[in-house]
């Protein structure tokens, strides 16, 4: 809301600095966007000519000047303006002149007397920043013109952010009031001249009362539109508003200045005596003053006369009725419309006015009638003509409700510790009744006031009005609590913590995508969250997978240069079960390019390969129960079809690694043909986590191991993993851990036979193995190996 | 040999090897002396073959001087030997020419997101002053995510919101949730006061996405509910929080704003850190940074949640993430956080 400090003036009297009733506004919950100062706040500034200019003798930067003021008078000063030059014409201070609040007086610069100052511009208070030089003028403005004369009057206005449950300060009336009741000063109420009206006005016919429960109007007939006065047409420029005519014009002045959103209708349009204020029938069409065409139903409430909708109620009026060059007679209505009917108006067909605004926050129901005659004495000073009895449709007159508190509950809401007194002082200030003479005291608010319902809004009212730094910090209070984490976020930031140690670099993605990345990825839209009002095509769904977005953050970095990569994500992914949403604690990576992010002198940059990824997703999984990895049987088809495992958290599937599909890298823009990836969904680890719980140890033996290597050679076709197993399961006397140290498949074995090493570590917790136990555990091996996998001792 | 000739000698021998071992030069003259004094020939050894013929008495004085000898001079060469040996390693190692200010091998290490971090700066503190952490769905019914937060339908404090809405099978209208004061709702209306919750996360509104906005960004949230709970102890809490985010000396100040959820409400300002609050451009001028809203809890909501206003109050607050790492961080542009370029990742 823009407010014009002189307008400010007409309701209060202020001599305060723009600056310092900007403070006021903050103080009082208004933020200031901005103050912009118009005009010369200053007196005795007169234009003169520099003629000659010498050193300070005790200076190596202020210089004396000497000025021509016109009409043979001369006068010397001090400056130390960089900028100085003989022959210029510059505003030119002298003792007794005022610039904003200080009046100027002789001053005494290193020892010479200066009785007078070469102004800046923002020593005139022309502009708001600090001012490089002096003021330099157009030279041929004649020596000795008043200064202030070449800027206008000084004025500031004010950009405030008004709080969507302070309707009451869209208006110069509305902010005069607030202040009033901080400075403790009156209101100039304004008061307009009464007119006693001649001939009736329309009738009013209100059909739902709820929707309006006041409508208040009149006619004035005979007017001929001319151009607004020039304070109307100053003050609406200054708010930003190109004038029109007056008939235009005062409207929107006396919905800035009192708050109450006025609209005055071509009477000769309206058809028959009576206003109608209705909901429309559904599918009833209406062209609004900017020419659109709406297609309305029930939820609007409109303005009509016997045959048609003239208006959209509150919001904008309508093509048909609107007030034209040659208007004649016109009819002004000053409503009430309700606010949540207002709103859902002007949402339903997105249309928003400086009215509508006002009314969907609430307007002053109290109101219409004063406006009504303000814009009256406006028209009929600006058009002439005669105005009607004035027709006030109020069935039933609003109060706002009584608030029964007592003042140790202000004070308890606050934690402060305001007198009574001051409470009294202030909640008079602001009441319509006030009643302190019991224990327990009570308040009703002016009808302008709607947001002061209970104890609590008066409590806020009371810490506003002392100044909020009226609450203090208050003392400490035990409270005893202990609560886990939810496990899942425990989970993401163990997950993610390992993660950054094991080389990769957390990213964070838009949670949206698009349906052909969902398809893309194997995921059918129907099951994924649709946003309704998407911002951005591409950006229509909850994003099931956290994959895309990290396989689009390694094409962005390598199109800035980082080919190298390994990154993550961990949050959450959101998909349908059932048609209800369901969101899972997921954790994904993806690694491509060199391990080392930078190529080195000593290696020439090794690649992580399957195995590498399978060892960052045993380091992940180490020390939960129940993990297994897998080949998966049908692999996603963002996948490599070959190369990619599930991960199995009790034999049920959690997540995929592997190798990604390079149609997949394709769609994601990646320029590189192998990039691992993993994703991995948290619930189920969940069951079987808890970050408060101690692991119990095992025992490690004091006593080493004897390695034996062991080499054998099977068919290709016979998997690691049954090998392993025979290794795992050979019934032993002794510990056994092994390593795959060695695979040779060559030509130097026979067509279709395979070579595998293993260091064995034997051992016991009690005692070092004999060579005679060693053996015979390293035989029972060999053995099971032969029969179970036709291995053959190398 | 007379006992007095014994002695003699062996004062003889000492002096002669002492001093020979101690100039010795390598580890071979070493064992030529070794050698020479303790070898089977060598000079002690023979001299030692003279005890044999002496008397009883004899032997009982020279016996032990003789093996006293033979020990000290073992161990002067034995330490000699090592410190000879020492020497020589280190003239090996000090042959060793590696140009040590080669760059360092790259070892693959990552980092967490500038906004994991800036969190994890604000749940530790949240923790140190007792708030539990609780989480809410980040795709909300209305009810939960307006209506019970006193947000009504139809009334422009709705509006403002520019929500998302959900497309799902649920009865309810869904939207994603617009802040993290869901979590409010969702926890109040399963617990009873005492509580003292936050909530951080990320949170969902149909903006622009420019240098300042994005549709998807974090907040933390923090909420107290107890008997008597007011405006001064929000003050209290909220000092302690931003003196351990932004240093002991911070100062915080209250100003007068408007949330639904809470009456009465306030905007919270820091003095800015930058300039100690004389006014500089972060602050534009003003000496004082907006960080946060909040406010007591509005009676509404504690009602909505089934909470009773007439015994219990509280305080809730909202603060943004992304605000506070890029004024700590020297981040201009929101975008920088969810372009995960790997020059910014590897600063933090």
């Amino acid at each position: 809301m823009k407010i014009l400090y002189s307008w400010l003036k007409d309701f209060i009297d202020l001599d305060f600095t723009p600056e310092e009733l900007a403070q006021k506004f903050t103080q009082l919950g208004m933020e200031v966007a901005s103050i912009e100062k118009k005009g010369a706040d200053f007196e005795g500034v007169s234009v003169a000519q520099i003629t000659h200019i010498e050193n300070h003798p005790d200076s190596d930067h202020l210089h004396l000047v000497d000025l021509d003021l016109g009409g043979g008078k001369t006068q010397r000063v001090v400056c130390g303006a960089p900028n100085v030059a003989v022959g210029q014409k510059v505003p030119l201070a002298r003792v007794g002149a005022r610039l904003g609040k200080t009046v100027l007086g002789p001053a005494k610069i290193r020892g010479v007397v200066s009785e007078g100052m070469i102004c800046s511009s923002d020593e005139l208070g022309l502009t708001n920043t600090r001012a490089r030089g002096i003021l330099v003028l157009d030279e041929n403005i004649p020596l000795g013109t008043d200064v202030r004369t070449l800027y206008g009057k000084a004025d500031a206005l004010f950009d405030l952010e008004i709080t969507s449950n302070r309707p009451d300060l869209m208006s110069h009336l509305g902010v005069a009031r607030e202040l009033s009741a901080l400075l403790n000063k009156p209101v100039k109420q304004p008061a307009p001249k009464e007119f006693a009206g001649e001939g009736e006005s329309l009738n009013v016919d209100i059909r739902d009362a709820q929707a309006c429960p006041r409508y208040t109007g009149r006619i004035i007939r005979g007017v001929k539109n001319a151009e607004s006065p020039d304070f109307i047409k100053e003050r609406l420029s200054a708010m930003g508003l190109n004038p029109k005519n007056a008939l235009v014009d005062v409207t929107n002045y006396v919905m800035f200045e009192l708050g109450q959103p006025l609209h005055a209708f071509d009477r000769n349009e309206i058809d028959g005596d009576t206003i109608v204020v209705r909901r429309a029938q559904n599918g009833e069409k209406f062209i609004l003053l900017d020419g659109r065409e709406l297609t309305l139903d029930e939820n609007a409430l409109m303005i009509g006369d016997d045959k048609k909708a003239t208006a959209l109620a509150g919001v904008m009026g309508g093509l048909n009725s609107g007030i034209k060059e040659d208007t004649t007679d016109i009819f002004i209505e000053s409503a009430y419309f309700d606010a949540p009917t207002t709103n859902k108006t002007s949402k339903t067909y997105a249309v928003s006015s400086d009215s509508s605004q006002r009314f969907e926050r609430g307007a002053d129901i109290g109101m219409t009638e004063l406006a009504l005659k303000r814009a009256t004495e406006l028209f009929v000073a600006a058009c002439g003509g005669t105005p009607s009895k004035i027709r006030d449709a109020y069935p039933h007159p609003y109060e706002n409700p009584v608030v029964h508190f007592t003042p140790a509950q202000i004070n308890g809401i606050l934690g402060a510790d305001i007198a009574e007194e001051k409470l009294k002082d202030i909640f008079s200030r602001l009441a319509l009744k006030f009643d302190a003479s019991g224990k327990e005291w009570t308040f009703q608010a002016p009808t302008h006031r709607r947001d002061l319902n209970h104890r609590w809004d008066l409590a806020e009212e009371a810490a506003r009005f002392a100044g909020f730094d009226c609450i203090p910090a208050g003392e400490s209070r035990a409270f005893v609590q202990f609560n886990d984490n939810p496990k899942g976020v425990d989970l993401l930031e163990l997950f993610s913590e390992k993660l950054a140690g094991l080389g990769f670099y957390e990213c964070k993605n838009i949670d949206f995508l698009g349906e052909k990345e969902l398809k893309d990825f194997g995921f059918e839209p129907k099951n994924a969250v649709k946003i309704k009002n998407a911002m951005a095509k591409g950006w229509d769904y909850m994003r099931p997978t956290l994959l895309p977005a990290l396989l689009k953050n390694i094409a962005f970095n390598q199109s800035r240069g980082n080919a190298d990569l390994a990154l993550f994500e961990a949050t959450r992914t959101f998909n349908l079960i059932k048609g209800f949403p369901a969101e899972t604690y997921t954790v994904s990576g993806v690694q491509c390019g060199r391990l080392t992010h930078r190529p080195f002198f000593k290696a020439n940059g090794e690649k992580p390969d399957f195995f590498f990824l399978k060892g960052i997703m045993q380091n992940l999984l180490e020390g939960f129960e129940g993990v297994s990895f897998a080949p998966s049987v049908s692999a996603p088809v963002y996948m490599h079809p070959k190369i990619c495992m599930d991960v199995l958290i009790n034999g049920k599937k959690a997540g995929v690694f592997g190798a990604v599909h390079p149609l997949a890298l394709k769609a994601c823009d990646v320029k590189e043909n192998e990039v691992w990836a993993f994703e991995l969904a948290l619930k189920p680890l969940e069951k079987m986590f808890s970050a408060q719980e101690f692991k119990p140890a095992k025992a490690v033996t004091a006593f080493p191991p004897s390695l034996r290597d062991l080499s054998v050679m099977l068919d290709k076709t016979v998997p690691y993993a049954q090998i392993k197993d025979v290794l795992q399961n050979t019934p032993l006397n002794v510990n056994l851990r092994f390593d795959l140290i060695d695979l040779y498949e060559g030509d130097r074995l026979p067509q279709g036979k395979k070579s595998v090493t293993f260091t064995l570590a034997f051992s016991a917790p009690d005692r070092t193995l004999k060579d005679a136990e060693t053996d015979a555990a390293f035989n029972a091996l060999l053995e099971n190996l032969k029969a179970k996998t036709g291995a053959e001792l190398r | 040999m007379t006992l007095q000739e014994f002695k003699e000698n062996c004062a003889h021998i000492e002096r002669e090897y002492t001093d020979k071992i101690a100039s010795a030069g390598n580890v071979s003259a070493v064992e030529e002396l070794r050698v020479a004094a303790l070898g089977r020939k060598g000079a002690l050894t023979e001299l030692l073959k003279n005890l044999k013929d002496f008397s009883i008495e004899d032997k009982k004085a020279a016996g032990p001087l003789g093996n006293a000898l033979k020990a000290a001079l073992t161990q002067a060469l034995e330490e000699k030997t090592a410190a000879l040996a020492a020497q020589e390693l280190n003239e090996q190692l000090n042959r060793v020419d590696l140009d040590l200010t080669l760059p360092a091998r790259p070892v693959p290490c990552g980092k967490r997101h500038p906004l994991s971090i800036a969190q994890k700066r604000m749940t530790d503190i949240l923790s140190k002053l007792g708030f539990t952490w609780a989480e809410g769905p980040w795709v909300e019914d209305e009810k939960h995510n307006f209506d019970m937060l006193n947000i009504p339908k139809h009334h422009p404090a709705r509006d403002a919101q520019d929500t998302f809405f959900a497309q799902t099978g649920s009865p309810l209208s869904m939207v994603l949730r617009t802040h993290t004061s869901n979590v409010q709702s969702r926890f109040m209306e399963k617990h009873q006061p005492p509580l003292r919750i936050m909530a951080p996360g990320r949170v969902f509104r149909n903006d622009s996405l420019d240098a300042t906005h994005s549709p998807v960004f974090h907040q933390i949230e923090g909420l107290y509910v107890d008997k008597n709970v007011s405006m001064a102890d929000l003050k209290r809490d909220l000092t302690a929080f931003m003196k351990g985010l932004l240093g002991d000396k911070t100062e915080i100040r209250f100003r007068p704003s408007f949330f639904p959820f809470t009456e009465p409400s306030a905007e919270v300002d820091v003095k800015c850190v930058f300039c100690s609050g004389k006014g500089c451009h972060i602050c534009k001028g003003s000496g004082w940074i907006e960080m946060l809203g909040s406010g007591v809890v509005h009676p509404n909501v504690l009602k909505n949640c089934g909470i009773d206003p007439e015994i219990y109050s509280g305080y809730a607050f909202g603060m943004g993430v992304e605000r506070l790492a890029m004024m700590m961080m020297d981040i201009n542009d929101i975008r920088a956080f969810y372009e995960n370029d790997l020059r910014l990742l590897n600063q933090f």
